[in-house]
């Protein structure tokens, strides 16, 4: 392989070009559009250089639109607060579920084990709505339709599997020996837990959560289906928007912008460990 | 250490019992909280066997079977099932396809290419019901970029997904968009995590590399692209999120996938039983899939953790 | 009242048996070396006194008292592990501190604890560094000096000389006597070293197969093996065995030659046994004096001690160790006349392996 020639190295730096242009351009021409006015946005041809503007910014974030028709409220700064909150706490209590149990299966060959295990993980297979459907009369009767508690106990459907199968190969990697050697220097279970466990699965949790963060922000059909516009993330509050908005071109990229812009960020900050999660530890990063 | 010390007795703190039951203490909280998920999942396989409109509640009644059977008879059940499975196997194929070509021309670990795959993420990391809206913005028949594009090539009436002939054509590319990348980085850390040995030794016998890729490459890698593909082909049987912000199913049925269709039998005609059935189905192929893919995974497992 | 006590204990994984009726008493303050081949269970055995692990039967009691729901952090036992365990994200000082830190101990408490064992074992210098800075004998000292830390009164250590190198193990060896002695606990001492095992050992526990086939000191174990597999196991170079049977007169066949032993030997007249022979016991004579005729096949001087190859007429090879100043050591192709040593011969029988009494002190 050390021969390649220089004809072959054209051809795959060309190749590799024109793969990431068209991955990346998506991306580069919605920012652009973000700066750009209606005017700008609809010029024939499309240019690339244009008076860069941050209404489109200062309208989402003050969520007031003017339009010619008159002043509209936006509710969009509500949907990235919403997105906020439900990832954060999702993946919170993800965390405080899944970790002890992580360790339960890592640990301990118990019977029933490894059928929790696996019933956990069918949940990442099942199709959504087969659950959602069905739930949401149920909601209706608890009260839980459009309520935070209602979405974010369906989000650990997103968030729980992926913690648990992730996090669960970092403990067994763990050699269990630091662990008793902790406990007979005169640690509880619970101590050993806390200080020796946890931080060496360190990584792999904060990797984890990153993961089932970004999958939380992303999920459309949960927040869909059980909750109404005040509850909504941006995922579904987006869709929404472009309805209300109508032909506000920039605002609407500006709105998708803001709405990526945390996952890819987070994205690039995991990088390391997002082949390993994503394949759920079946390839190691 | 002091007398009193030595003489002080053991506490009796961990019974047995205790002992015993930990792993299932520990567990337990995360199996309630998804045991009250699980119950909707027999209610939904209770309901395809009702007739169940949410508009005539008087109609409700047990009738075995009748909503599957129904589908036998029912065009637009079959349409769904057409369109699902050649849009699975449409966007599966493109993204293998891909995905394998990309990794092979990042293949080498340099910099550059390390810095390659990592922006080849940020589509992965974008939600797909975004996705679908960028693609909308930039597929507007008035500004949209890859309108104006694709006029210079002489469509000058192209209509993408709003074109009862372009529509699957559109929603492909969002979703080869999102997922190739997914693929691509799977295929990738398994392409470098093959033995070396074998390429070096026909690399000295001057092997053809057309030789070596299709006899060598493609064999090692095959437990990797099977497990990449079904893990897909599970997804995307079950896509939602890119059709439904795209069009809705439409234009006409022409992208009613089983989620989507489920979706609007559900919220649109409030049929709750035709609506379950349609999931159960979709949940028998996916349950199909998902045993052929666990088996696969948990191989693939052991070898990381055993080469790791 | 034996500190340590261990009744029939059995342990079983699945329906792999590791331990088999392990019975043991150990007095307080006593050094016992549980010694045996690698996959003997000496391991497992450690673990169950500790409490990490529970036996499948049987009862370990420290200080009479049944430690069957007694968890590990409640049993006082120190234990250092083969690959010393160390915590990778604690330095070697918390890494030390861990028993004291977990007995609630003051700062300061902490910290001359720490500083004592860290100088026994020499290691003050590094307290600071974290495991993967270790040299591995420090990692070892570190692992020691964590087991050593909070006094306690009974001691595992499960092989710790295993993974460190040769210079350090020999050094070690001479330590370890006079550090455990200084600890005053009750040891449990692991090993597949033959040479530790007799440094070291008030009495010695030889583990094979899940069992124990003898528990004696090592003196006792070395003059009068249980069985011919503690025979060979303890001795280098290791014993010299013969398949053969006993002759009328007390005297065996080798290689078709009668040798003479031990008249007493006579009481097991006919029977089909392994006679072993220590190469000390082995005499070796220059000059042409009756007895037992062997040509000198090779000459290995090893320090105090210089090995012969010997090989009699009929062509049965045999070792002998004399002391290196002995004047009368032959040179290689010389013939010598041998004979054994009756205080260093033993006789096994063929099909049990087992020691046979020879009727005298």
């Amino acid at each position: 392989m050390d021969h390649t020639s220089n004809l072959e190295r054209i051809i795959r730096g060309g190749l590799i070009a024109l793969v990431l242009i068209f991955f990346l351009f998506p991306i580069f021409w919605i920012v652009l559009m973000s700066f750009q006015t209606n005017e700008t946005i609809l010029r024939i041809p499309p240019s690339i250089f244009f008076e860069p503007t941050l209404s489109n910014y200062s309208a989402l974030i003050t969520g007031k639109l003017k339009t010619t028709a008159g002043n509209l409220d936006l509710a969009f700064m509500k949907n990235l607060w919403n997105s906020v909150l439900l990832s954060t706490l999702s993946v919170a209590l993800s965390l405080i579920l899944g970790v002890p149990a992580a360790y339960a299966f890592a640990r301990f060959r118990f019977r029933l084990g490894e059928d929790i295990a696996f019933t956990l993980l069918s949940f990442r297979f099942a199709p959504p709505l087969l659950v959602l459907l069905p739930l949401s009369l149920y909601f209706k009767q608890l009260g839980l339709t459009n309520t935070y508690i209602g979405l974010i106990w369906v989000y650990q459907l997103i968030c729980l599997p992926l913690i648990l199968w992730i996090v669960r190969g970092y403990f067994e990697d763990i050699s269990p020996d630091i662990e008793h050697a902790y406990r007979i220097a005169g640690n509880s279970w619970w101590q050993t837990f806390r200080k020796i466990a946890v931080p060496l699965a360190m990584p792999g949790i904060a990797a984890a959560g990153l993961l089932a963060f970004i999958f939380a922000w992303n999920n459309f059909v949960f927040a869909l289906i059980l909750a109404s516009a005040d509850k909504q993330p941006v995922t579904v509050g987006a869709l929404a928007f472009v309805t209300a908005s109508g032909i506000q071109y920039g605002q609407i990229a500006a709105a998708i912008v803001l709405s990526i812009a945390p996952t890819l960020a987070l994205a690039l900050y995991a990088q390391r460990y997002l082949v390993e999660g994503l394949s759920l530890g079946a390839v190691k990063g | 250490m002091t007398a009193a010390a030595e003489h002080m007795p053991r506490p009796k703190t961990s019974s047995r019992f205790l002992r015993r039951s930990l792993p299932y203490l520990l567990s337990l909280p995360a199996l309630i909280v998804c045991i009250g998920i699980l119950i909707p999942f027999f209610t939904a396989v209770y309901y395809s066997l009702l007739r169940f409109r949410l508009n005539l509640p008087a109609l409700k009644g047990f009738i075995w079977f009748d909503n599957y059977l129904n589908f036998l008879t029912d065009a637009a059940f079959w349409n769904t099932v057409k369109i699902s499975l050649v849009y699975a196997g449409l966007t599966v194929g493109v993204e293998l396809l891909l995905g394998l070509g990309i990794a092979l021309l990042l293949q080498k670990p340099t910099r550059f290419n390390n810095l390659a795959s990592i922006l080849l993420l940020l589509p992965l990391m974008t939600a797909p019901a975004l996705a679908a809206l960028m693609w909308k913005l930039m597929t507007n028949p008035n500004f949209g970029i890859l309108s104006y594009l694709v006029s210079l090539l002489g469509f000058t009436n192209f209509k993408w997904a709003s074109d009862p002939s372009t529509a699957l054509l559109t929603v492909t590319l969002v979703d080869v968009w999102v997922y190739t990348p997914f693929i691509m980085i799977l295929l990738l850390a398994g392409l470098r995590s093959l033995p070396k040995a074998p390429f070096e030794a026909a690399a000295l016998d001057g092997v053809p590399r057309s030789f070596v890729f299709f006899r060598i490459t493609l064999p090692m890698l095959l437990p990797y692209i099977i497990t990449a593909s079904l893990f897909r082909l599970l997804d995307s049987i079950q896509q939602f999120d890119i059709v439904y912000s795209m069009t809705q199913g439409g234009p006409g049925d022409t992208l009613m996938v089983f989620q989507v269709q489920s979706y609007l039998e559900f919220f649109q005609y409030t049929n709750v039983g035709r609506s379950a059935a349609l999931l159960i189905v979709l949940w028998a192929i996916t349950y199909f899939l998902s045993n052929i893919f666990i088996k696969q995974w948990l191989k693939l497992r052991e070898r990381a953790h055993g080469v790791a | 009242m034996p500190h340590l006590e261990l009744a029939s204990i059995s342990k079983a994984f699945k329906t792999n048996k590791v331990l088999a009726d392990i019975s043991l008493t150990a007095d307080a303050g006593e050094i016992v070396v549980i010694f045996g081949p690698s996959g003997t269970g000496k391991t497992v055995l450690l673990r169950l006194i500790a409490g990490v692990e529970e036996p499948t039967s049987g009862t370990i009691s420290i200080d009479s008292q049944d430690m069957a729901d007694v968890a590990p952090e409640h049993r006082d036992v120190g234990m250092a592990f083969q690959n010393f365990a160390l915590f990778p994200h604690l330095n070697a000082f918390e890494n030390i501190a861990s028993p004291l830190r977990a007995r609630s101990q003051s700062d300061a408490q902490v910290k001359s604890g720490v500083g004592r064992v860290a100088k026994l074992l020499k290691i003050d210098h590094v307290l600071g560094h974290a495991p993967r800075q270790l040299s591995n004998g420090q990692k070892q000292r570190t692992a020691l000096a964590r087991a050593l830390a909070s006094s306690p009164k009974l001691l595992l250590l499960d092989d710790p000389l295993r993974n460190v190198d040769a210079k350090l193990r020999f050094e070690m060896r001479l330590e370890l006597p006079r550090l455990l002695r200084q600890a005053k606990s009750t040891v449990l001492y692991v090993t597949q070293d033959y040479k530790e095992a007799m440094a070291l050992a008030d009495r010695i526990a030889v583990l094979a197969e899940g069992r124990f086939i003898q528990i004696a000191t090592p003196a006792d174990i070395y003059r009068n093996p249980a069985t011919v597999g503690v025979a060979r196991l303890f001795g280098d170079p290791t014993i010299n065995l013969a398949e053969t049977t006993i002759g009328a007169d007390g005297s065996i066949e080798l290689a078709g030659e009668k040798v003479a032993i031990d008249k007493s030997y006579g009481i097991f007249a006919g029977k089909n046994v392994s006679f072993g022979v220590r190469p000390e016991a082995v005499e070796v004579m220059n000059g042409r004096g009756a007895g037992l005729k062997a040509q000198v096949m090779a000459v290995t001087p090893l320090n105090e001690r210089t090995v012969l190859l010997l090989q009699t007429k009929a062509g049965a090879e045999l070792l002998a160790s004399l002391p290196s100043s002995s004047a009368s050591i032959p040179k290689a192709e010389n013939e010598v006349t041998i004979a054994f040593n009756p205080a260093g011969t033993h006789l096994f029988d063929r099909e049990t392996g087992a020691a046979l009494a020879r009727g005298r002190a």
